[in-house]
């Protein structure tokens, strides 16, 4: 059963080149039922979960490929395969004006599949197997345009990633050296009796390891293949780097710290001042890039970095509470994000504009895309009701809570990080429903809003926004619990 | 004594007669003679193998039943079983899969010339592989040479000349050296069979006559044999002679030639001088230090490289900086960590330098590689070979080269001072591995739109394809089913003391 | 609880509904027609949420949670005195603009949106002043930038959206930094409600020190709103560019929510946490020299809006001086002052908004004999000069003498007194940024040809709102007792 999640997008993404289609909509159809299905069959999966590990195959000595279904497993791969369908939908109209699109089919429901795997993978090896795999499957995809342009960006993106996993492998030995099992417990896995004076050097590794995964994460100084990547088609940037990658990298984050070198090991050493300290750099620096920043795709892909690490500044307060926090802002943000890339898509797909100077007056022709990108960015900036207040609320709850002084000036990265983030959100709106005086409506003829199969997971997704705003007692009483291990 | 016995014997005379035999017949013939002999001793070795497993001990044949000093002795346990099973396998894929190119590149008259050296390169690696004797194995050392030396220079186009005068020299250095420090082993102890010399240097080292020379004498056989299997700094031979000769030679060199020697080296360690006594000497720091910079520079070379046999060529530099840097860590783990990587690094480097004579063909034989954009689709399996092998080389799970990382690694992490080291030149490595591998990579599948070059269809290459399958499966078997290999390389490595 | 609602609510989504119906642009023939359409259901809405906002406030016992963002957060509603104050003066103002606008507005194009969003900007008023917890009081006061911004960048010149942004970021920047204190008061108190929220006692006596710091923070983030030194930049660059009325609710009222918020936050302290500590030093030098300053500014600015803008930095710090003075005396001088200053400076910025409406003059020296053209504006301009600058018997009078008297007891060292002084310096300043143009526009000198004035009267709509607030302006000084409520 829960292999089969992983290999059904495997298998249909092979046969997308191979099935000859007479019709694009019946492609559309086989694709929209297998990745829904699929979707359906994680959420039975998740839903009924028993806490048994499935053995899939021995690697060497008591190293092994399983599966399992636990609290954090459950947290990513519900998202995942909740935004799934709708990203495909939206695809398919984005993808009419592309170019070969089987092979991009191909990559992208390949994809699911793998980051699949990363969420249910019971232990450190079969979560890195699936982290390698990962990026090998995404690069097609970042280099799907083919342009030079795209080729870097691929070669950086590969670069980065494979350097990143070499790191974390470092972080896998230890754990199989020093640890009693690579298997995922909350807590950590290392024996203390193993240890024994090498407590610095494990924490080196764990930093390097840190910064390793970090890449996936976007950690800064390993960030600057994101905004590259952005060169990719929107539901790519979307979907991949805004949730499904990335989030790979920050879901492996919380694997190592609190399921493999455990936080109790970690909790007030050198090792996690050093990450915080990094983590809250790159949150800040994120958003001053993305004020900079002067194209949308590349903007929200700042914006992406800055968020990330609001996840990561979570995951390294190292508290039941921090990772609660870092689970809701991993959703939370997902879905903000990805509601606001969707826009963004919308608009290059309907106007062909790139650059945040070209959108003026666009408010008032698109009214519905622009109308959600300002939710999703007053929801970005963290304005009460909507979803980004309840993360960051929880954040920087688990920070105060944390009696940690370097996290108490986390708090304040988180806050100017908002402000920083209303300058890059809220200038776009403001461009784009106030575009002046003199401003000539010539321009902006002929614009109009997407058809509904790029409206449809727009409002579902701004709904999602508003509705955790409002009711999001229960899934963080949920992370709450996953995150003392009661799931 | 068991028949089965005969079989190292048999392999050895076998490869020599029909290297002879070819000499005769007209290139044909010759190609069909080498592959049955490859496949027959492939077919021994197997069968010792199986029957060194059940019986669990090594054996040693008495050449024309003559004990020793004044015989000539093989000796046979499950790693030199293993090993030469192993080459044959690695040897006649590379020649299926470079065949086709052979007609293309040697001249016509010279083909049946061209299996001679194989099969006496066969011949003299597995007599490296099983002999117990010093003197035998220096002899096969330079038979070794002056075939591998035969086949780079057998293209007779471009630098290939130049390549091979340069490996002789090199080469002959090497075994230069190596004879030095047999001359000077066999001064201090009398004997010739390593058996008997490991007990006269066991009993020097503890009766602490005579350190220096057998230090300078293990120094001397160290050093030749690094040179010869192109450890940095003394690869400077490698890249010309694996980039210009033809394709099979150059799987064959690469894969085979330098890591007979290496094999030689591991026997000398343990069969020789013992591997407490080595381990207690600063050579293997040194080793570690040379292993340790080799990945790194031979990866850097490789990067700025812009021919891709030669960039193939410079990667192999740094790999086998790895298998030194599993010698220098001076433990067991690390020893089997290098003699897994002797076999996953034969196994994908062939892998790469077949795929890669596939990639040249279709871009109008250029090796640049800003020719070779867009191959990966004008010939689908060489690319997906190609990416396959550079996967493994960038060590990715369920290839062979993520697990000879794994076990490098977990190694590493129990050796005290080189620990940190080694840990972050393996990370390091693996990163410039990955840059140029998977620039290369990419660059196959970046469709230009509007390429020159012809495509070619499945049907046209239909051996070297399944070759290529071959090779891919082999990697994958090697990278999933690790265990009972790493059990075998535990056990023959056991056998050996 | 319905009362309370629909005051807040109904505004909020009749704005909405404005912003929709009316999102083109008004033009050609349908124009007029269209126009009146837009007035009337404006007018209808603002007249409506008075009545309903008038219902509420004689509900006044009323409490209520509205609902919970999460367990722990409620959003929850509670009408107290200070918020009653608050409520009614937005009322007043919001009402006076109002109307105002109806006449002022006739040339500007985008009217639809313009209203749209004053009447969101009063429903989130409302909603401010009857919060009754911090969290609500902090969703309200964000929504209150972001809906505000529209009405300041409006006419949509390069410089007024410009304006727009800089008022943005300056005022989320500061609802940040009190977002900062909120996080941490969460963790120190029981509850975050007014009144009922407090500080724990072991809370002070172990992070004392850092609580007064959380403190400081909350009281610069929320006095950015309030203009206080030293973010007050963006006042003088949102109010000129804004048309007159919403200068003049922003004046008179939306920076009122930065004071309404200091008070509350204060008050979540308490007085004896913060009386006597360094907070309360900084906070007073803070103010005055935020009063002093904001005079000197408005004395040298030749702009006649720039200068009341700069008129209003230094009188909200007269408030918050008040607020840091912490005695019984000062807060009453503080709570008419928030009155006094309301009322005055609408009507200051809505004689402006006539002056420019009918003259097209901006600049304080082209103001000569205006008093020709608009005596009945100029004589209304007079009066409430007077009430800022403290003549008795304005408001302005009263609420900066409390001040004074509060200072003088509260026994702090050499600020009690150096307080009183520099608020005389700063009247002094006051009468000399504003009384030279009544002077100069009623007797423009000698030499200055009379000949092209004539009679330019504004209408009804706006001369009547411009004598309601004038009077009221003089009555709260007549009867101060009126809002003695607050106190008692």
């Amino acid at each position: 059963m829960i292999i089969l999640v992983i290999i059904i997008p495997l298998i249909t993404g092979i046969l997308v080149p191979v099935i000859p289609f007479q019709k694009r909509w019946q492609k559309e159809v086989f694709l929209e039922t297998a990745v829904v299905l699929n979707s359906i069959l994680v959420w039975y999966l998740l839903l009924h979960h028993s806490t048994s590990t499935f053995l899939l195959a021995h690697f060497t000595g008591d190293l092994n490929i399983s599966f399992r279904v636990d609290g954090v497993s459950m947290v990513f791969a519900g998202l995942v395969s909740a935004l799934w369908p709708f990203a495909t939908l939206y695809a398919f109209e984005y993808m009419t004006k592309e170019e070969h699109e089987n092979v991009f089919f191909l990559f992208y429901t390949l994809t699911y599949g793998v980051t699949l795997g990363i969420a249910l993978a019971a232990n450190l090896l079969t979560m890195y197997f699936f982290y390698e795999l990962l990026t090998l499957v995404t690069v097609p995809l970042v280099m799907h345009t083919l342009t030079r342009e795209a080729v870097l960006a691929s070669r950086k993106y590969l670069y980065y990633s494979l350097g990143g996993a070499a790191f974390a492998f470092l972080g896998l030995i230890m754990v199989i050296v020093y640890g009693t099992t690579t298997d995922f417990i909350l807590g950590g896995v290392l024996d203390p009796a193993k240890i024994n004076g090498k407590t610095n050097v494990l924490l080196l590794i764990y930093v390097m390891a840190f910064l390793g995964f970090g890449v996936k994460a976007a950690v800064c100084p390993f960030n600057s293949w994101l905004p590259q990547a952005g060169v990719a088609p929107t539901p790519v940037t979307a979907l991949l780097h805004a949730v499904a990658v990335v989030k790979s990298g920050a879901f492996a984050i919380i694997r190592l710290t609190y399921f493999s070198f455990g936080t109790d090991f970690l909790k007030g050493t050198w090792a996690q001042d050093v990450v915080m300290a990094i983590v809250m750099f790159t949150i800040i620096y994120g958003c001053s890039r993305a004020v900079k920043e002067t194209h949308i795709k590349r903007r929200l892909a700042y914006s992406t970095i800055s968020n990330l690490s609001y996840i990561l500044f979570g995951v390294v307060i190292m508290t039941p509470l921090g990772l609660a926090a870092a689970l809701t802002h991993l959703v939370f943000h997902a879905v903000m994000k990805i509601c606001s890339f969707f826009c963004a898509g919308a608009i290059m797909h309907q106007t062909d504009r790139h650059y945040v100077r070209e959108l003026d007056g666009l408010g008032y022709k698109m009214p519905c895309v622009f109308g959600i990108f300002a939710i999703s960015a007053f929801a970005l900036m963290g304005v009460p009701g909507l979803a980004g207040f309840i993360s960051k609320w929880n954040l920087a709850q688990a920070a105060v809570e944390s009696e940690n002084p370097l996290a108490w000036g986390g708090i304040a990265c988180l806050l100017v990080s908002a402000l920083l983030t209303a300058i890059y959100m809220l200038t776009i709106v403001v461009r784009a429903f106030f575009p002046g005086k003199d401003f000539d409506y010539a321009k902006v003829e002929g614009a109009k809003d997407p058809n509904w199969q790029m409206l449809v997971p727009l409002f579902v997704f701004t709904l999602f926004i508003i509705y955790f705003g409002l009711c999001s007692q229960p899934i963080v009483d949920f992370f709450s619990n996953v995150a003392i291990g009661n799931a | 004594m068991n028949f089965v016995c005969n079989f190292p014997f048999f392999s050895i005379l076998l490869s020599l007669f029909s290297g002879t035999i070819c000499s005769v017949l007209p290139a044909k013939a010759a190609k069909i003679v080498n592959r049955v002999v490859i496949v027959v001793v492939g077919l021994l070795s197997a069968t010792l193998l199986l029957y060194l497993i059940s019986v669990g001990e090594p054996f040693i044949y008495w050449m024309g039943h003559f004990p020793a000093p004044w015989g000539n002795e093989i000796r046979a346990g499950i790693l030199e079983a293993g090993m030469a099973l192993f080459f044959c396998i690695i040897m006649y894929l590379s020649m299926a899969g470079g065949a086709h190119k052979l007609f293309d590149e040697v001249d016509e008259s010279k083909h049946n010339l061209y299996y001679i050296l194989v099969n006496l390169l066969l011949s003299s690696l597995l007599a490296l592989v099983y002999t117990n004797d010093m003197f035998t194995a220096y002899v096969f050392v330079e038979i070794n040479t002056i075939s591998a030396c035969g086949l780079i220079m057998i293209r007779q186009v471009g630098r290939t000349i130049e390549a091979a005068v340069r490996y002789m020299i090199m080469s002959l250095l090497g075994s230069g050296l190596l004879l030095f420090g047999l001359c000077i082993m066999y001064d201090l102890t009398g004997h010739l069979l390593m058996s008997n010399i490991k007990e006269s240097v066991a009993l020097l080292v503890a009766s602490g006559e005579y350190q220096i020379p057998l230090i300078v004498s293990v120094a001397l056989m160290c050093v030749g044999l690094c040179i010869k299997s192109a450890l940095f700094p003394f690869h400077a031979w490698l890249p010309d002679a694996y980039g210009y000769s033809t394709v099979s030679s150059a799987a064959i060199l690469s894969s085979l030639v330098s890591k007979g020697y290496i094999f030689l080296l591991i026997k000398i360690i343990y069969r020789v001088i013992g591997f407490n006594i080595f381990n207690n000497t600063r050579i293997i720091d040194v080793l570690f230090v040379f292993g340790l910079m080799g990945m790194i520079f031979g990866s850097t070379s490789a990067i700025r490289e812009n021919d891709v046999r030669r960039m193939i060529a410079f990667s192999s530099v740094a790999q086998i900086g790895y298998i030194y840097m599993g010698f220098g860590m001076g433990t067991q783990a690390g020893m089997v960590a290098s003699v897994y990587h002797i076999l996953s690094h034969a196994a994908t480097k062939s892998l790469l330098f077949i795929a890669a004579i596939g990639l040249t063909e279709v871009s109008g034989g250029s090796r640049k590689l800003v020719d070779l954009t867009g191959s990966g689709y004008r010939n689908k399996w060489a690319g997906v070979a190609f990416t396959a092998g550079s996967l493994s080389m960038v060590g990715i799970p369920l290839f062979s080269g993520f697990i000879s990382k794994l076990l490098f690694a977990q190694a590493a992490v129990q050796v005290e001072g080189k620990m940190l080291a080694s840990l972050i030149v393996l990370g390091i490595s693996t990163i410039l591995n990955a840059i140029y591998f998977m620039k290369t990579v990419i660059r196959l599948y970046t469709a230009t739109g509007n390429s020159p070059y012809r495509g070619i269809t499945f049907g046209k290459m239909k051996r070297y394809a399944i070759t290529l399958i071959f090779f891919i499966l082999l990697n994958i078997l090697l990278g999933v089913s690790s265990q009972p290999i790493v059990d075998l390389i535990e056990q023959g490595l056991a056998m050996f003391s | 609880m319905y009362c309370i609602l629909l005051s807040i609510f109904f505004p909020i989504l009749a704005g909405l509904f404005l912003l929709i119906r009316f999102r083109t642009p008004l033009a050609g023939e349908k124009k007029n027609e269209d126009r009146k359409k837009l007035l009337l259901l404006t007018g209808t809405f603002l007249v409506t949420t008075a009545l309903l906002t008038a219902a509420a406030l004689l509900t006044a016992t009323e409490r209520f949670t509205l609902f919970y963002l999460t367990e722990t957060l409620p959003i929850y509603f509670k009408i107290d005195t200070t918020g009653t104050l608050f409520s009614l003066l937005a009322m007043i103002v919001v009402l006076c603009a109002g109307f105002f606008s109806f006449e002022y507005m006739k040339h500007e194009e985008r009217e639809g949106r313009y209203y749209g969003f004053y009447l969101i900007v009063f429903g989130v008023l409302n909603a401010l002043c009857f919060a009754g917890n911090l969290i609500t009081f902090y969703l309200f006061f964000e929504l209150l930038t972001l809906s505000s911004m529209p009405l300041v960048l409006h006419c949509g010149t390069k410089e007024a959206v410009m304006a727009g942004l800089k008022y943005l970021f300056y005022s989320l920047c500061g609802a940040y930094a009190g977002l900062f204190g909120i996080y941490f008061l969460y963790q120190y108190t029981d509850t975050l409600t007014f009144f009922h929220g407090s500080l724990y006692v072991t809370a002070i006596a172990e992070h004392g020190g850092f609580l007064l710091l959380i403190a400081f923070i909350m009281i610069l983030g929320f006095g950015v709103k309030a203009g206080m030194f030293p973010m007050h930049a963006w006042l003088p660059t949102a109010h000129p560019v804004a048309p007159a009325p919403a200068s003049a609710l922003l004046s008179a009222m939306i920076v009122k929510a930065g004071v309404l918020a200091i008070i509350r936050v204060t008050h979540f302290f308490g007085d004896d946490f913060l009386q006597g500590t360094w907070v309360q030093t900084a906070w007073i030098c803070l103010t005055l020299v935020t009063i002093f300053m904001g005079s000197l500014l408005a004395y040298r600015e030749p702009i006649l809006k720039k200068r009341l803008a700069y008129s209003t930095v230094s009188q909200l710090s007269y408030i918050l001086f008040g607020l840091a003075v912490m005695n019984e005396e000062a807060y009453i001088g503080s709570v008419l002052q928030v009155l006094a200053h309301g009322f005055v400076k609408a009507a200051l910025f809505l004689c402006a908004g006539a002056f420019i409406y009918k003259t097209g003059k901006t600049r304080v020296d082209e103001l000569r004999g205006i008093g020709r053209e608009m005596p009945l504006t100029l004589w209304c301009w007079t009066i409430a000069s007077l009430g800022l600058i403290g003549i008795p018997p304005t408001g302005g009078f009263i609420s900066k003498w409390y001040l004074a008297i509060g200072s003088l007891k509260s026994n702090i060292p050499v600020l009690g007194v150096l307080g009183p002084i520099i608020l005389l310096v700063s009247a002094l300043l006051t009468a000399g940024y504003l009384l030279p143009i009544t002077v100069r526009g009623f007797f423009p000198g000698a030499d200055y040809d009379r000949n092209p004035l004539e009679k330019k009267e504004p209408g009804k709509l706006m001369t009547v709102p411009i004598l309601i607030l004038t009077t009221l302006s003089v009555l709260i000084g007549l009867f101060p007792d009126s809002v003695a409520f607050i106190w008692h």
